[in-house]
């Protein structure tokens, strides 16, 4: 990657709780624009608690973190009002984002995860996959230097959703963009990526 | 307030509106609710109508109260739950606004439609029409401030089991100041609608305006949506 690697991400020192039991005690790990780290670690090691730590969703108990850039967060939970349109939950996003958002550009967010078909239905209609896919749609229209959250981000999808997310990931590192993924399957976006293990604490 | 704040906050008041309208069966609901309870009056009473326009004005706030009570659960159960909160909390929509936001669609459409009827309602209780206004325009001050103490209510209870219930023992009692002025502003002396104890609502409504937004910002902090998988 041509240019200075400038520092988006820092996490310093971050203790994470989940009810009264410290589940990681001293979390340390930065990522450069352009970079991936990959959060791994068996269920309970508290990836979902850090990603919503960095998005700001809860304070950690201790340590800092900071980030320069804006934060995309794809977490359990799709974001999606079951009554309305998949579109339209795109396009009140990109509202509440500020992000100028055009038919076109919507559409081709929509086209970026293939969930143009059944865009125009209630959310309440779609299945799990589906619902994944609209709420990834939202990575399209992401800023270029921001930071991606992202949980679980191919649970639910099929193969080719899912080699549709690691071209958009794979884009958005070209441009400079970071990644934070909690996973269990390695993502096939073939660019090298940081791995963060966390371990139990039982 | 900035360009991209209002650009947000204008993006949730049209979802809000879109989410009302789709949903408007509860609005409904919570009319008919209304409507019910002022009816069931006469009913039990009797038609008569020294017996009943001593009560009309109490009766109609009472019904305005409960029938708004069983609205305000789901003012954020929804958004929380589908992780909706999450991105609001990541825009650059601060969350006091976002709440606030839900609190006046909230009131457009639920407790507009209440006032819409009362006219009607006060005329089955034997109210005189030359008493209207001073009611409506304490009964629109009154549940703009009950909708506010909802808002608080609903934001504390999200997450917490029976969270219904919960939301009822907390919001009644602290109602009852606007009850109180409420009824008071509904019945002037002389007829005149402006009185010191619509002031005093509107009193209480300013704190609650200034308040009820960053309490239920506070609240809405770090709830959690449920784990999907």
């Amino acid at each position: 990657m041509p240019g200075e690697h400038t520092t988006g991400l820092v996490i310093d020192g971050v203790a994470l709780v989940r009810g009264m039991r410290v589940i990681q005690p001293a979390l340390s790990h930065t990522i450069a624009s352009g970079g991936m780290t990959l959060l791994t670690g068996p269920n309970g090691s508290g990836k979902s608690t850090l990603l919503r730590a960095v998005a700001g969703r809860l304070r950690p108990m201790a340590g800092t973190i900071s980030c320069a850039v804006p934060i995309l967060y794809v977490g359990h939970a799709d974001g999606l009002a079951t009554t309305l349109s998949g579109r339209r939950n795109l396009v009140d996003w990109a509202g509440l984002n500020g992000l100028r958002a055009d038919d076109r550009m919507i559409d081709r967010a929509l086209a970026a995860m293939a969930a143009e078909p059944f865009a125009d239905l209630p959310a309440r209609m779609l299945s799990r996959g589906q619902r994944r896919r609209l709420a990834l749609a939202r990575l399209a229209l992401s800023p270029k230097a921001a930071l991606w959250l992202l949980d679980e981000p191919a649970a639910g999808l099929d193969s080719a959703a899912a080699a549709d997310l690691d071209r958009l990931i794979a884009a958005h590192l070209e441009e400079g963009g970071m990644v934070l993924a909690a996973t269990h399957t390695p993502l096939g976006t073939g660019k090298t990526h940081d791995e963060l293990a966390l371990e139990a604490h039982p | 307030m900035t360009g991209a704040t209002r650009h947000a906050l204008g993006a949730q008041v049209r979802r809000d509106i879109a989410l009302g309208w789709r949903g408007r069966g509860q609005a409904l609901v919570m009319l008919g609710f209304f409507l019910i309870i002022i009816t069931l009056f006469p009913l039990a009473a009797g038609p008569d109508a020294a017996r009943l326009r001593p009560i009309a004005v109490p009766v109609i706030w009472i019904a305005a109260m409960l029938a708004s009570l069983a609205g305000f659960t789901r003012i954020f159960a929804d958004d929380v739950r589908c992780g909706w909160v999450d991105q609001v909390a990541l825009s650059p929509l601060p969350l006091a606004l976002y709440a606030l936001a839900k609190a006046a669609v909230h009131w457009a459409l639920t407790a507009l439609p209440m006032l819409v009827v009362t006219p009607l309602m006060a005329l089955m209780l034997y109210l005189r029409p030359a008493e209207m206004p001073a009611l409506l325009l304490a009964l629109a001050l009154g549940t703009m401030a009950l909708t506010l103490l909802g808002l608080i209510g609903a934001a504390l209870t999200e997450g917490a089991r029976g969270g219904n219930g919960l939301l009822a023992v907390l919001v009644l009692p602290l109602a009852v100041p606007v009850l109180i002025f409420g009824v008071l502003a509904s019945t002037p002396a002389d007829g005149a609608p402006i009185t010191p104890h619509l002031m005093l609502l509107g009193a209480v409504l300013l704190v609650l305006l200034a308040l009820a937004p960053l309490v239920a910002a506070m609240a809405l902090a770090e709830a959690e949506a449920e784990t999907g998988a």
